[in-house]
């Protein structure tokens, strides 16, 4: 049995989780789709821009085209992680 | 190159190699639920005349280099192109085959004509329920967020559920998608 202290912080996280989830459907719900597909580019775009300025310092370069190198290199990585086992390169002849 | 430029010109390709296709992914799912970043341009390709995909691969080819070799995806052994932009971000460009499912077949015929002011042009997206059905059906944690989203933000009220429902049952996803309903908090 759990104490009443983790069951009232568990609790708390809830709700603090569905108040950040609330804010989040609010807002996408007052755009229009075109708006929305708008954020879906400038969103990509600009965790493109922080991941290569975190590439560009985790390898010590001030060279952007070093930087995407390595961002495509973590790119490739991050596929081979979520696509294991979901992608396969022969049809099962089952 | 920006993700929106690169979109457009893989819509460009697609419409000039007059192939049949919908744009599918976070592209679709963030005109319908909550945006969210994506590396990926992803389009599903008619596969009813035949060639399709080889032309507009080769049309796509000055500026995207695919992988010479396909793969299928092990829940539905659908086929899918994998290429990379040739510019600087590396972002992905993936073409999905249609194939003979039924779930397929009905979400593209269902496919809608939209304009999308960012990319000063229009193009098909597949109806709301249909990106919930097929995010369900994937499965993967950003796909079930992702169905969470669409119902969320469109309010199942609005939504086609039975037709919902139709295809949960027959994919046997009835329980994600009652999850993915519980996970909506009242936003009065």
């Amino acid at each position: 049995m759990s104490a009443p202290e983790s069951n009232l912080a568990a609790a708390e996280l809830k709700a603090m989780q569905d108040s950040i989830y609330r804010e989040k459907i609010l807002r996408a719900r007052r755009q229009t789709p075109e708006e929305r597909l708008a954020d879906v580019f400038e969103l990509s775009n600009h965790q493109f821009g922080m991941m290569l300025g975190g590439a560009m310092h985790r390898i010590g370069t001030t060279d952007e085209r070093e930087g995407w190198e390595e961002v495509g290199r973590w790119m490739r990585r991050l596929d081979r992680v979520r696509e294991n086992g979901l992608y396969v390169t022969e049809r099962n002849a089952s | 190159m920006k993700l929106e430029e690169l979109a457009v010109r893989v819509l460009e390709a697609a419409e000039e190699a007059q192939v049949e296709f919908m744009a599918v992914g976070a592209i679709a799912a963030g005109a319908y639920g909550v945006p969210r970043s994506t590396r990926d341009v992803d389009l599903l390709v008619s596969m009813q005349l035949p060639g399709n995909v080889t032309a507009l691969i080769r049309r796509l080819s000055s500026f995207v280099c695919f992988d010479a070799q396909v793969t299928f995806d092990t829940l539905t052994w659908g086929r899918r192109h994998v290429g990379t932009s040739a510019t600087y971000p590396p972002f992905k460009v993936e073409l999905f085959e249609t194939f003979e499912d039924p779930f397929v077949i009905s979400e593209f015929a269902r496919r809608r004509r939209v304009f999308v002011p960012i990319l000063q042009r229009e193009t098909w997206l597949p109806t709301p329920e249909d990106v919930v059905v097929q995010k369900l059906r994937w499965g993967r944690s950003k796909d079930l967020d992702d169905a969470r989203d669409v119902l969320a933000v469109q309010g199942p009220e609005t939504l086609d559920m039975s037709y919902i429902e139709h295809w949960c049952s027959v994919h046997r996803t009835d329980a994600r998608l009652r999850e993915a309903l519980a996970g909506i908090p009242p936003l009065d």
